[in-house]
């Protein structure tokens, strides 16, 4: 093909047009009835993913937020980056009709016919998965692009709309009771705006009633799925999804009175969601986000040993400063940073290791509780913080909840996507009364901790849903609230505040941290013999040690393997472990 | 619509003259009662047709399938489409297909042959063979003496019509066996197929489905026009019912009278038409069929007539009707779907009906109340209890990780299932939960067995002795001011009621928190004092508690109660109590360790053989509580007694005045409900002589274990009673014969005092061989000093 005849960016459905055209053989001799496509896939992904990874096309591709929202065209090519946090079932649509002696056409991946669909003679009935998806709780700043698109291509999209403007084609309504409502938040955006990204005023203004109630780092988006199994996606995967936009306000809900009946069974997700408020993507292609996806310009590096060693030293002193020179409690940071459920075996989730930092008070966390939340939102893309205070535990809610009214789910505080980091401060919880909420977010906790489930509330029913959530708790005396694998008492022997981080440094940590993490592991025979006889000879010295215990310093073992670069276990590994807890078994006493 | 066009009605040829057998109706059951067993066996004919269904009275009581009522209704709203966008707008409806046995009847009778659309059959050749399988189907059963007698459908359409009912059930069977063309028509057209929510596609749309699901919300009743008068603001001529048609009514453009005819007069006289109910209820997944990482999906269901406000939120549903799609305002190419609701059952009517200790009552409830019994579900765990060997099996899936400790597994198998609550007519009531105290070691994997059976338990609550109230009906975060360690204080018995509370470290518990126990486990019931009334709350839970020992290890030398520190009268209100004691044995501690390391380097599943998952074995003890009442047998019973009688025996040494309490009447009561419980395991409504033969030996293995006086070797009840033993009650007795002796020689009436210490000398000099220390003489002076006969100050004892 010498230059397509279509432009994938600006008209996907353009390029879908051609490629349904094709599929049904239209202009040659045998003609396929679209029913045998079964809303299956027919040829147009092909297209998209060369474009998208042979030609490099993915990189133009405007990222769907709240600024771009302003610029990007309905109906173009776009992508979102986001948690999968509702599914609202399968929609059924009108996939492919045929007007009385004309050919057939296709509305795969539009919610609008693109020809006035009067009275098809001939359909079919296909269907797509709908899923709502919100950008990931406690996204760091770094995991989110820039919106600095290619010039030619936002300007041009610019002249465009301009145009549009003049022609006063802008399909947005400027309902006036809006105005008073507006004029906050559009100062507020303003505010949040970089000054480098201004753009025209007339611009902001004019698109400014349909993202009112978008704030800035919150912009919903109804995913509809359609050439996928269901078990690629699951609730609380964080994705990129690539496809058609859609999004304006005709398609506003109109209440018509009359059709009592349709407006009932349909009250669901698209009354709910109006497609004016919250933007549709017709996902073409969607891929599975890992922290690595999110680290920008950092080429691809080789695990190697010495340099992950290298890493490791000044992410250690850095984590060192941050602890206020407390090396020991560093080091467990260093190994909780690192943790992540690697398999489950009945009820225990193996690799996780959550870390309880004992003898802070209100004063000291206020310091260190706020150097690390800095930290933290600096090397890891997700982090979220709690506050335990008797009154959150007594009306937060921490368990995704089904609203039955709304037909959604409510999403709870604990409903996070695996890798997340989560910091529990308890020093500022007082003795009190729990209410039955405050029972139930105490056992959800316990049960995160302990088992990395959070049971979802269906009020019917409960679901559990598996997590994979990094824990690290503040508190004066050890937490039986929110029981952690390890405690260690920190000892802040300065208060000295550590250096702001260069840049560089920086994202070879954030590297660090994600590749390291996910290194595979082993024992060797021997290894494992040497491990056996010392849990053994331990367990005879002191009784009250128990498989509690044992696999905590497994894990540890594992972590400070990998910490170091290496994939199999070693001798030194070991001993560092079996010194780590003698130096926290020393500051218990 | 309620009253003319009954579906049913018209289709009774039956009850025209020419079919007038006039026999009385025998043994069939009332309509009400009927249930769809058949409905499985009905979507695979063939395989029915080659099993035909052993049990004549089941099959009497599947006659169940919603058949006729589908179609019954069908024909109905072929006339008033509730869908008229869909109709219009998908040709391939089969809105306007014929149902089988609800057109014609009265009217239609000279109706050219109408066909089914899009197929080549005949509406008039269907009606025609549903009116003959109608008049001539036997059942088979009833065959034998009664040829002449009334159909079985004959007769049902019969009592339909005195009862005024709208439709009747038909067996999907007996259609098969009568004509199995007509089953095949019936079943493709509409076509029917049991789904799953998820598994709905565009391809059964139009098709006839079965769903199961809960109800999660139910819309307020919609009256559905269904017939419209007009009325001329002109002439005031009212005109003849206007019938909707595809869910529209036209309105007459003019006045029908021919005097009149004046044009757009006509106005609708509200009050004179005639409406229906409808409702919109919203059907969603049951817990089970949701795969991991997905939320539930929903399906709208609209309801009609006598089927508005057949279920209501929370109910789980089977339902049967046909799925259709329809176009919406928001999104012309959109389609909304629905089911199109025919035929609706509740699945968990035995929910309501139990007053089983387990029972769930409404409310925030762990999942594992919810399992529901379907009957495949049933008939597998019925399989399974029938194995040979299932109570060891079950023992071995009781926490598989944790090894050995098989009696004690077994006598938490029996907590879990539970003996039988009785309830006298006095008022007089025996619990049938049973108490379990462990106590041990550390690092003996009590805890894990407590935290396995708080998981599985129906509705466990686990809890630390060190922060529960017991009592509180809130919860209370406490803070140490030392140490400033939080922990969570919790009413947890209020919150286990019919279920098995937890508890960890009983001994840390405080003893107000533990008298209360002393009702619980008795009386079942708490009691809380708040603003001046005290409330009597159920908590009828079975306890499971372990305890450390007061010292770091357990000592052997000593009874249970001074090795945990318990009161006696809470310890005997344990039915079993099992010592833990840790070996230190390094073949286990080695097995620990290999599990531990392979946990963690092993991507392998540790697989562990031949035992019942966790899902299978909690249905199982949910089942057996909630349908599984074991009485007991007379051979049992004798046995029982016979064995209390032979357990007390044990106690009388011949030829000697030591009498040692080896069992008690709370041991019998124990002894029921452990039997009990065994029948339960195997699903047996009979307490056989073999499970009051384990009763025993597990009390044994217990008490053997806890309430052994060291240095006789036997079984003491005092133990547990009373903390003391029979032998140690003997030691101290005779301490105390000896101090006043030696009080009485040395010592004048109020004359000089003597110090213990030197008592304790003299004592030691007479009683040479024997040890005795101080705190024995203390117990033994401070005993006479209750008699009066000395008076002890500080250290100085003197006589008065």
């Amino acid at each position: 093909m010498g230059g397509p005849p279509y432009d994938c960016m600006s008209n996907p459905l353009g390029a879908v047009r051609l490629t349904f055209e094709k599929a049904i053989g239209l202009g040659s001799e045998t003609l396929t009835h679209p029913s045998a496509f079964d809303g299956k896939d027919w040829g147009a992904l092909e297209l998209f993913r060369h474009f998208l990874f042979q030609e490099s096309g993915l990189s133009q591709v405007p990222i769907l937020n709240p600024k771009t929202l302003r610029w990007v065209q309905h109906n173009c090519l776009v992508r979102y980056r986001g948690m999968i946090q509702d599914m609202l079932g399968n929609e059924f649509y009108v996939g492919a009709y045929r007007e009385e002696g004309c050919s057939w056409r296709t509305n795969k991946f539009t919610d609008v016919s693109q020809y006035a669909m009067e009275s098809p003679s001939d359909t079919c009935i296909w269907e797509r998965r709908l899923l709502y998806c919100v950008p990931v709780p406690g996204q760091s700043s770094w995991t989110v692009l820039s919106c600095d698109m290619d010039p030619k291509w936002s300007s041009q999209s610019r002249e465009k709309r301009r145009r549009m403007n003049d022609e006063d084609e802008v399909p947005m309504d400027l309902a006036p009771e809006d105005e008073v409502k507006r004029s906050p938040i559009t100062k507020k955006m303003r505010e949040n705006e970089p000054p480098a990204s201004s753009e025209p005023m007339d611009l902001k203004t004019a698109s400014m009633s349909t993202i009112q109630f978008v704030d800035k780092d919150n912009l919903p988006c109804l995913v509809k799925i359609y050439d996928s199994p269901e078990s690629d996606l699951k609730l609380n995967d964080v994705f990129e999804f690539i496809g058609v936009l859609t999004f304006y306000s005709e398609l506003a809900v109109e209440k018509d009175e009359n059709d009592e009946l349709s407006n009932i069974l349909y009250d669901d997700a698209r009354v709910h969601l109006p497609p004016n408020k919250v933007p549709r993507l017709h996902c073409l292609v969607h891929r599975k986000l890992a922290v690595h996806d999110f680290l920008l310009g950092s080429p691809i590096m080789e695990p190697k040993p010495h340099l992950v060693k290298e890493i490791r030293e000044a992410l250690f002193r850095h984590l060192t400063v941050v602890l206020g020179n407390d090396g020991v409690a560093a080091h467990f940071m260093l190994l909780h940073l690192l943790s992540k459920v690697h398999t489950r075996v009945d009820d225990v989730a193996v690799g996780k290791l959550s870390l309880n930092l004992t003898g802070l008070s209100k004063e000291s966390v206020s310091v260190f509780g706020t150097r690390l939340s800095q930290a933290f939102k600096n090397l890891l893309p997700f982090t979220n913080c709690m506050p335990l205070t008797l009154e959150y535990l007594n009306t937060a809610s921490l368990a995704p909840k089904k609203d039955y009214q709304t037909n959604r789910l409510i999403p709870g505080v604990l409903q996070l996507p695996e890798g997340s980091h989560l910091m529990v401060d308890e020093t500022q919880l007082e003795s009190g009364s729990l209410n039955s909420i405050g029972i139930d977010n105490v056992k959800l906790l316990k049960n995160l901790i302990e088992f990395q489930k959070v049971e979802y509330d269906f009020q019917y029913y409960k679901v559990e849903m598996a997590a994979d959530v990094q824990l690290l708790i503040f508190s004066e005396g050890k937490s039986n609230i929110v029981p952690a694998d390890l405690i260690v008492p920190f000892q802040p022997s300065s208060l000295e505040s550590s250096e702001i981080p260069v840049g560089e440094a920086l994202e070879a940590w954030r590297w660090y941290l994600a590749t390291v993490r996910s290194l595979p592991h082993s024992i060797g025979s021997e290894m494992q013999k040497v491990v056996e006889d010392d849990l053994v000879a331990a367990r005879q010295a002191d009784r009250s040690l128990g498989s509690r215990d044992f696999s905590r310093w497994l894990t540890m073992a594992r972590l400070i393997s990998s910490s170091l670069g290496e994939t199999s276990l070693t001798l030194e590994h070991w001993q560092m472990v079996k010194e780590m807890e003698r130096l926290r078994k020393e500051r218990l006493k | 619509m309620a009253s003319d066009s009954s579906p049913v009605k018209f289709d009774n040829g039956p009850s025209s003259p020419d079919d007038s057998f006039s026999s009385p109706i025998p043994n069939t059951s009332s309509p009400a009662h009927l249930r769809r067993r058949g409905r499985r066996q009905a979507s695979t004919p063939s395989s029915a047709a080659a099993t035909p269904p052993p049990n004549p009275s089941r099959f009497a009581n599947s006659a169940a399938t919603p058949t006729p009522t589908r179609s019954a209704k069908r024909g109905r709203r072929t006339a008033n489409s509730p869908t008229p966008a869909a109709a219009a707008a998908t040709p391939s409806s089969t809105d306007d297909f014929p149902p089988p046995s609800s057109e014609g009847g009265d009217d239609m009778e000279e109706a050219t042959p109408t066909f089914v659309w899009g197929t080549n059959i005949s509406v008039q050749d269907v009606k025609n063979a549903i009116q003959m399988f109608i008049k001539h189907f036997r059942d088979p059963q009833e065959l034998s003496n009664d040829i002449y007698g009334e159909g079985k459908y004959t007769r049902m359409i019969h009592r339909v019509l005195e009862v005024e009912g709208e439709w009747i059930d038909v067996d999907a069977h007996d259609v098969f066996n009568y004509d199995s063309d007509l089953y095949n028509k019936m079943m493709r057209y509409p076509l029917e197929s049991s789904t799953s929510m998820r598994n709905l596609n565009p391809s059964d749309i139009e098709k006839m489905v079965s769903l199961k699901g809960m109800i999660i919300r139910c819309s307020s009743i919609i009256p559905e026009i269904r017939e419209a008068v007009f009325r001329c603001i002109v002439c005031g001529y009212h005109s003849d019912p206007v019938v909707v048609d595809r869910g529209r009514i036209t309105e007459p453009t003019s006045c029908l009278k021919q005097e009149c005819l004046a044009k757009n007069s006509m106005t609708l006289v509200h009050n004179r038409c005639r409406f229906a109910d409808k409702q919109i209820v919203r059907l969603q997944e049951t817990p089970d069929e949701i795969p991991e990482g997905g939320t539930p999906h929903t399906v709208s269901l609209l309801m009609h007539d006598k089927l508005v406000d057949a279920g209501k939120p929370g109910d789980r549903v089977e339902v049967t009707g046909i799925y259709r799609a329809m176009s919406v305002r928001v999104g012309p190419t959109q389609r909304t779907t629905y089911i199109d609701c025919l035929h609706i059952k509740k699945t968990d009517k035995s929910r309501m009906t139990t007053e089983d200790p387990m029972e769930a009552d409404k409310g925030s409830q762990r999942v594992a109340d919810d399992v529901q019994f379907d009957e495949d579900k049933v008939e597998e765990l019925k399989d399974l209890s029938k194995q040979p060997d299932i109570y060891e099996k079950l023992t071995r899936s009781l926490a598989p990780n944790i090894w050995e400790l098989d009696d004690v597994k077994k006598g938490l198998l029996c907590q879990l299932f539970g003996g039988n609550a009785l309830k006298l007519p006095s008022d007089a009531s025996f619990r049938g939960d049973i108490n379990i105290l462990l106590v041990g070691d550390p690092g003996t994997s009590k805890s894990q067995l407590l935290q396995y059976i708080h998981k599985l338990a129906p509705r466990g609550i686990y809890t630390s002795g060190r922060g529960s109230s017991a009592v509180g009906l809130t919860a209370y975060v406490a803070k140490d001011p030392e140490t400033g360690e939080t922990v969570l204080e919790s009413g947890a018995l209020v919150l286990s009621d019919r279920g098995i509370c937890c508890i960890d470290e009983f001994d840390k518990m405080s003893d107000n928190a533990r008298s209360m126990l002393h009702e619980v486990m008795e009386q079942q019931t708490v009691s809380i004092a708040k603003a001046g009334i005290i409330a009597s709350l159920n908590a009828r839970t079975s306890v499971l508690a372990c305890a450390n020992p007061s010292g770091s290890r357990y000592n052997p030398r000593l009874s249970v109660i001074d090795n945990i520190h318990l009161p006696p009268t809470l310890l005997s209100r344990f039915d079993l109590i099992y010592l833990i004691l840790d070996k230190a044995d390094e073949h286990t501690d080695r097995r620990l360790a290999k599990h531990i390391v392979s946990l963690h380097f092993e991507d392998t599943e540790i697989a562990e053989h031949d035992v019942i998952d966790l899902g299978t074995l909690t249905a199982y003890v949910s089942y057996a509580r909630k349908n599984i009442h074991p009485k007991l047998s007379d051979e049992a019973a004798e046995e029982l007694t016979r064995g209390y009688v032979e357990m007390r025996k044990r106690g009388n040494f011949p030829g000697s005045s030591k009498k040692v309490i080896t069992a008690t009447p709370r041991q019998i009561e124990s002894l029921i409900r452990l039997s009990e419980a065994l029948a339960r395991i195997r699903f047996s409504e009979w307490v056989e002589m073999r499970d009051v033969t384990e009763a025993f030996r597990l009390l044994e293995v217990a008490m053997q274990q806890s309430a052994t006086d060291h240095s006789t070797g036997t079984i003491d009840m005092d133990l547990i009673t009373t903390g003391v033993s029979a032998s140690e009650r003997m030691r101290r007795e005779s301490v105390l014969s000896a101090a006043r002796n030696i009080i009485m020689d040395k010592l004048q009436l109020g004359g000089p005092t003597i110090r213990l210490l030197e008592l304790l000398d003299e004592l030691k000099k007479q009683s040479s061989g024997s040890e005795i220390h101080l705190h024995d003489l203390r117990t033994a002076v401070a005993t006479l000093a209750s008699e009066g006969f000395v008076v002890l100050h500080g250290d100085s004892v003197k006589r008065i």
